[in-house]
């Protein structure tokens, strides 16, 4: 099959790759550049655990053609934070006992970021958090204590008056 | 309770492998890949009953890419199957369900694979098919017409399309129904629904040049994955090695082989390695959900209520292979008693073959479907003879020393706690607080499975401590909670333990993350570990600080024998060059109860381990124009023994009562002629963040004779109280109850209507 190039930046770093017209951001992210940060499920936006930043707006990278994000930036979970910088997303699900089997958790973290950086020193109700991470399903944790960690971070954001 | 006494052990400390999994660094086995690796892909079924008339590859293995094709006539003859041996790799002259594996295609990519797949040629006769349980179980019609030939469990009892029936009698049932104030007579039903872990089932195969296969998957039992794939493949278990790299979630639905063996097979056939993994749609139309059930209840009570018999059966339908079929059919006996004294019993459980997708071990087997059915019961009971319905199951709950179904004694019992505890907290007193929202509470018990646990413990010259463990953390929190029992014995913090990966290699052996038992039975591997790893330290700091061991603790990452002391790192670098290293293996088994076994007929799983106790209460509203559910509180009170790591085991009942709730509200595998008509994640309804309330967590510590200070198993149980809970909850707010899960908007609305005419 002929393949294009695609001009892309990934977590700050520019990728120049060749892409098949079909594959999804997710497969380029996965497969080509070989981030496994982002989860692959569903491949039908109905899960959420694929879930990445698109200029900063949380997108379902399952769906996105790799074609349609050329020049722009993505952020995955590798790009947030790292075990020594952990963001206050990342922190606050340790801390609030979010994390459980932790495969929805990359895009969870992402979703609620894109959703607090749309509401910048807010801090959002339990019920407004949920309505925003409604889209990642979670099967093992209820979700009462993402709710928690989202809050939490929420808090701290607002608190610090910088979102970084 | 004793939280106080310990320094890790009982503290809310966050989890081992946290960090790895907010910064993406933690491996899955979805995440794994080797180089030069092939895509898998299955052909499966679109019928439900047909004899293959055809077979035909040869235009799929024309096509660039493809590198390899198998079929049933390409493997070894081999049936295998938990309970009943029934099962092969690939159908063989007929398909049982849609969905049955037919081919297997690895290519150089999964749009290759897909592509072959498609251009598999198959044809068939169809034959007549068997939908419904109840049918089924009489017909003439055979899903296994070779059944007699299958070998399984002794103890399982099959006829025609009967995989397993169990009995449980005790008492004159006869004598008690004649003498009876009144006796209840109900039937409800309960759907398939799939365990919904958001990882799908992945598995990864290389053979290596001495003809050993390593498969790197997802699976919550890698020993029993190691087992079946050595008879599937014709080896030695000993020439299969099983690596966890991480697993997204199981719940029971990774337990058994699922993709394992077509990666394996498929990389012997090419000679390169292999990923299979599932889609959503794999995933809803043939992994291993919750079978669909059908329970009758007969029950006698004298005039206040006092539970005197029950005649009960309950019939699993497993699908078309028995699965834990036969197993769910058993332990549904026991929870068709539940926490209650019933003086005369007979019960049956029933698992039958129909050509359905086969169906699992999703948590709690049995536990929602045969709780919905007592537990709606019990109040509609309650209500009838104008009694509440907390004060009726006190009346009836067991108390310590108490016989159980299986004559086993009930001990460390803490049921009229937790009752009491559920419905303090969600406001008992206050049943109707407005037209339309009711209150519902309701209990039951469950197990601590047993079964083996072992661990090697290493002690590094560092002063840490690595565990190696053949169990899976499959995201419970359980393998941290062992590590805290083991930081507990050996002095040391909880990051001073290193949790080396799950292979079975390596690792000795572990009954696996399954039934509620992994903190339970790893920690007291741990604990005999740590006694070991003590003794072989005092007898070493003997000779050091020429003290005796008897004069010795350990204290503070240190031996202390008096004014003398050594530190755990100096100890263990001087075994390094003396001894080589210290390092204990240590091993937990639990006995299982004594029970009387003249009550029992073909029960697999007679008599419980360290039951739990726990009682779930909540508040709802019922909307009287569309009859949907919103849930304004929930409480559970759960016996856990003793809370290893708080947080943690409020995720398990938080995250078990999420489950639980689709259960009641909207989950189900809809069937239409042997066709799923939802195998996607819009159409198959799991809750959503806006779904579940904030689950409110009393744990209840009432200690175990055999857990680690006093622990019993936390994680199955939440998910068995919400359909009865909420039904009752509803039948409060509306005066009506459902006797078919889920209790969908569309149902209630119905019967609102009903009520209106």
């Amino acid at each position: 099959m002929t393949r294009t190039n695609l001009d892309i930046v990934v977590n700050g770093e520019r990728h120049q790759i060749l892409i098949e017209p079909h594959w999804t951001l997710l497969h380029v992210l996965r497969n080509v550049i070989g981030m496994m940060g982002t989860k692959e499920n569903c491949l039908e936006a109905e899960c959420g655990v694929c879930t990445v930043l698109l200029d900063g707006k949380s997108v379902n990278s399952c769906i996105l053609l790799a074609g349609q994000v050329a020049g722009r930036s993505v952020t995955t979970i590798e790009g947030l934070g790292n075990p020594e910088h952990l963001h206050p997303l990342q922190a606050a699900f340790i801390e609030c006992g979010a994390v459980q089997c932790g495969y929805c958790i990359p895009g969870m973290i992402l979703t609620a970021k894109s959703f607090l950086d749309e509401n910048p020193g807010r801090r959002p109700s339990r019920d407004e958090i949920r309505e925003a991470i409604a889209g990642t399903l979670c099967r093992c944790t209820g979700y009462r204590k993402i709710v928690d960690a989202v809050a939490l971070a929420a808090e701290r954001m607002s608190v610090a008056g910088s979102n970084p | 309770m004793n939280a106080h006494a310990h320094r890790v052990a009982g503290q809310r400390l966050p989890r081992l492998d946290g960090i790895g999994k907010v910064t993406g660094k933690h491996v899955y086995a979805a995440d794994f890949t080797l180089p030069g690796m092939l895509f898998g892909k299955v052909l499966r079924s679109h019928r439900a009953h047909a004899l293959i008339r055809k077979l035909d590859i040869s235009r799929a293995a024309e096509i660039p890419g493809v590198r390899g094709i198998i079929t049933s006539a390409d493997i070894p003859a081999v049936r295998f199957g938990q309970a009943v041996r029934d099962t092969s790799v690939f159908a063989l002259d007929r398909v049982l369900f849609v969905g049955h594996p037919i081919a297997a295609v690895a290519a150089t990519s999964l749009e290759i694979a897909e592509q072959a797949i498609a251009a598999i040629d198959v044809e068939f006769d169809d034959l007549p098919a068997l939908f419904d349980p109840e049918a089924a179980l009489d017909s003439n019609i055979r899903i296994h017409p070779d059944w007699e030939s299958y070998k399984a469990l002794p103890i399982i009892a099959r006829s025609g399309n009967i995989s397993g029936r169990a009995r449980i009698h005790a008492g004159d049932v006869d004598a008690a129904f004649a003498s009876a104030h009144r006796v209840y007579e109900h039937r409800f039903t309960t759907p398939l629904v799939h365990p919904g872990y958001t990882e799908p089932r992945a598995a990864v195969a290389d053979w290596d040049a001495n003809s050993n296969v390593t498969v790197w998957s997802n699976t919550q039992l890698p020993f029993d994955t190691q087992n079946t794939l050595a008879e599937i493949l014709d080896l030695p278990a000993a020439r299969v090695r099983v690596i966890v790299p991480g697993i997204g979630g199981g719940f029971g639905g990774k337990l058994r082989i699922g993709v394992e063996h077509f990666a394996a097979l498929l990389a012997r056939k090419t000679a390169r390695p292999v990923k299979v993994m599932t889609t959503s749609e794999e995933e809803l139309t043939s992994a291993y959900p919750r079978q669909a059930t059908v329970v009758s209840l007969k029950t006698a009570v004298d005039r206040e209520g006092r539970l005197l018999a029950r005649e009960g059966r309950i019939i699993v339908d497993c699908g078309a292979f028995a699965g834990s079929g036969p197993g769910t059919a058993a332990i549904s006996l026991q929870i068709m008693v539940g926490p209650y004294k019933t003086p005369a019993l007979a019960l049956e459980g029933i698992a039958v073959y129909t050509n359905k997708v086969p169906s699992g071990s999703f948590r709690a087997p049995a536990g929602p479907m045969a709780n919905f059915a007592v537990e709606s019961q019990m109040d509609m009971i309650a209500k009838d003879l104008g009694i509440d319905p907390l004060e009726i199951r006190l009346r009836n709950i067991v108390k310590e020393g108490d016989l159980g179904p299986s004559g086993e004694i009930h001990k460390s019992v803490s049921i009229e706690e937790c009752l009491r505890k559920a419905a303090d907290a969600i406001g008992w007193e206050h049943r109707n607080p407005e037209p339309g929202r009711g209150k519902g509470i309701a209990c039951s018990w469950w197990m601590t499975t047993g079964g083996s646990s072992g661990v090697y413990v290493k002690i590094n010259p560092d002063g840490t401590a690595t565990l190696v463990s053949g169990a899976v953390e499959i995201g419970s929190g359980a393998i941290t909670g062992a590590a805290q029992v083991l930081a507990e014995e050996l002095s040391l913090d909880l990051t001073d333990i290193n949790v080396a990966g799950v292979d079975t290699q390596t690792a000795p052996f572990d009954y696996g993350a399954q039934g509620s038992r992994t903190a339970f039975s790893v920690g007291n591997a741990c604990l005999a570990a740590a006694s070991d790893l003590r003794r072989q330290m005092f007898d070493l700091a003997a000779r050091q600080l020429d003290s005796q061991v008897d004069t010795m603790v350990l204290r503070d990452k240190h031996v202390v024998a008096g004014s003398k002391s050594i530190s755990i790192a100096e100890l263990a670098r001087i075994s390094r060059l003396s001894g080589g290293g210290l390092i204990a293996h240590g091993t937990a088994i639990s006995p299982s109860p004594a029970y009387d076994p003249t009550r029992l007929e073909n029960h697999p799983l007679p008599a419980w381990n360290s039951p739990s106790y726990h009682a779930h209460a909540v508040d709802l509203s019922v909307d009287p124009e569309t009859g949907s559910v919103s849930i304004n509180r929930y409480v559970v009170a759960q016996d856990v023994g003793f809370a290893i790591n708080p947080t943690y085991i409020e995720g398990q009942i938080e995250g078990g009562v999420a489950q639980g709730i689709g259960q009641a509200l909207s989950e189900e595998i809809v069937y239409r002629d042997g066709t799923v008509m939802n195998a996607n994640l819009t159409d198959y309804k799991m809750p959503t963040a806006q779904d579940v309330p904030d689950v409110e967590c009393i744990l209840v510590e009432c200690a175990s004779a055999a857990g680690p200070y006093g622990a019993k198993g936390v994680g199955e149980p939440p998910c068995i109280q919400p359909p009865a809970a909420i039904n009752n909850a509803i039948a409060a707010a509306t005066g009506f109850w459902l006797r078919s899960l889920p209790m969908t908007a569309e149902k209630i609305a119905e019967q609102l209507r009903a009520g209106r005419t």
